[in-house]
């Protein structure tokens, strides 16, 4: 079981030009990486080419892990997650594809969603409890499916400044909350 | 508007660029504010942490082992240089001992400064090779000798070089470089006591150094103190 000192030292040991340090942590931590661009792309090339982008991006900036005050997974996650999502708009070229958006209304609720508020009664869940149950589900959509605004906007048939207005009141609540 | 409404939109802007709702451009011009306000910088990393939960969300699957494979390929060419040679570094202090011979046998009433024998010396480099910095560290003298070969500060920014000792937490500043590409620093016997084994790094910071005894901006490059 590889614990969060191990990846916080093979992450030093990366920054430190570690060879086999990057392996180690290729092999701990790819899986989960790997989870995130699925995930965001939908796609499995797709997937593997932003996996590659991360690993090398992990590469050249480890070097300023230390002092940027990160927990390790969690750096490696938001690394990887926007890296993905760079991926996903320059793919969409920053329209919105209305069908695609209409079967993912079909869907509903994805189980992930379902499985992330049944895991854990985490504070982030009681706080997103507490917004409007759509503007949950919004913040859920951004982070877990790269959403942007315009995207919110088309998938909860609201104008685009309504949905930007909304969410940065949702999440100055959700601040409001969590501290 | 108050302080507190700035606050909150700067909460609310920090928490959509940690979302990554906004387009490329949007989130180029908060990059810009990113780099200047390290109190911005803060409240993005405390959106990433208090988000992270959601993380579970993504479920892992094992990508292919042709991946790691290209990733290595990309980054370690097998045609590469390594990035740091015994053989040159030896070279390079051969010379240093004719020119030191050289300087002696045309001088020689002249006794000079004593020989510069180090028996450390750390390669500090960035990623991209845009930063290198020799240096080389010797106890006779407590000398720690500083050779720039390649980049410089940015811009109204500076190179402050910090001393990373084995197994401490946290860096101890040997001070910001100056604008000689050559320059001697003679390190306090506390601090020459854990170069051995420690590690070298220089971070870009604000004109005078950081103002807070750790470093504030991007670690530009680090190297391992090695023994020669």
């Amino acid at each position: 079981m590889t614990t969060r000192d191990d990846v916080e030292q093979m992450i030093l040991r990366v920054g430190l030009g570690d060879r086999a340090a990057f392996s180690a942590l290729y092999d701990a931590t790819s899986e989960k990486l790997f989870g995130v661009c699925l995930r965001i792309l939908n796609d499995r090339a797709e997937a593997e080419d932003a996996l590659q982008d991360a690993f090398v991006r992990i590469w050249q900036k480890a070097n300023s892990y230390a002092v940027n005050g990160y927990s390790p997974m969690t750096w490696l996650i938001t690394l990887t997650r926007n890296l993905a999502i760079d991926r996903l708009r320059a793919r969409k070229g920053g329209s919105v594809d209305i069908d695609e958006v209409h079967d993912l209304q079909d869907t509903g609720p994805t189980p992930e969603a379902a499985a992330v508020a049944a895991s854990e009664r985490s504070r982030l869940d009681g706080c997103l409890n507490e917004l409007d149950a759509d503007r949950a589900e919004a913040v859920r959509g951004a982070y877990l499916e790269g959403y942007s605004y315009d995207e919110l906007a088309a998938r909860f048939a609201v104008p685009l400044n309504t949905m930007r207005t909304w969410l940065r009141r949702s999440l100055i609540k959700l601040k409001d909350c969590l501290s | 508007m108050t302080a507190a409404d700035d606050h909150n939109d700067d909460i609310a802007l920090a928490g959509e660029y940690a979302l990554h709702l906004t387009d490329a451009a949007s989130r180029r011009a908060f990059e810009q504010r990113l780099q200047a306000e390290p109190v911005l910088r803060a409240l993005v990393r405390d959106w990433d942490e208090q988000l992270a939960p959601l993380a579970e969300g993504f479920k892992p699957a094992t990508p292919p082992k042709a991946v790691k494979a290209r990733i290595e390929a990309r980054l370690f060419p097998a045609s590469a240089k390594p990035r740091w040679s015994p053989w040159r570094m030896l070279a390079g202090s051969g010379l240093a001992a004719v020119l030191a011979v050289a300087v002696l046998v045309m001088l020689p009433q002249d006794p000079g400064p004593a020989p510069f024998t180090p028996s450390l010396s750390a390669q500090i480099a960035a990623e991209d090779q845009s930063l290198i910095v020799l240096a080389s560290y010797s106890p006779d003298t407590g000398t720690l000798r500083i050779d720039r070969q390649a980049g410089a500060a940015a811009e109204g920014r500076v190179l402050e070089l910090w001393l990373i000792a084995e197994g401490a937490e946290a860096p101890v500043s040997l001070g910001v470089l100056p604008d000689d590409t050559q320059t001697d620093i003679t390190l306090p016997e506390t601090l020459a006591a854990s170069i051995a084994g420690g590690t070298l790094a220089i971070s870009d910071e604000p004109p005078g150094g950081s103002p807070i005894g750790v470093p504030t901006g991007d670690v530009l490059a680090v190297g391992a103190v090695v023994s020669l």
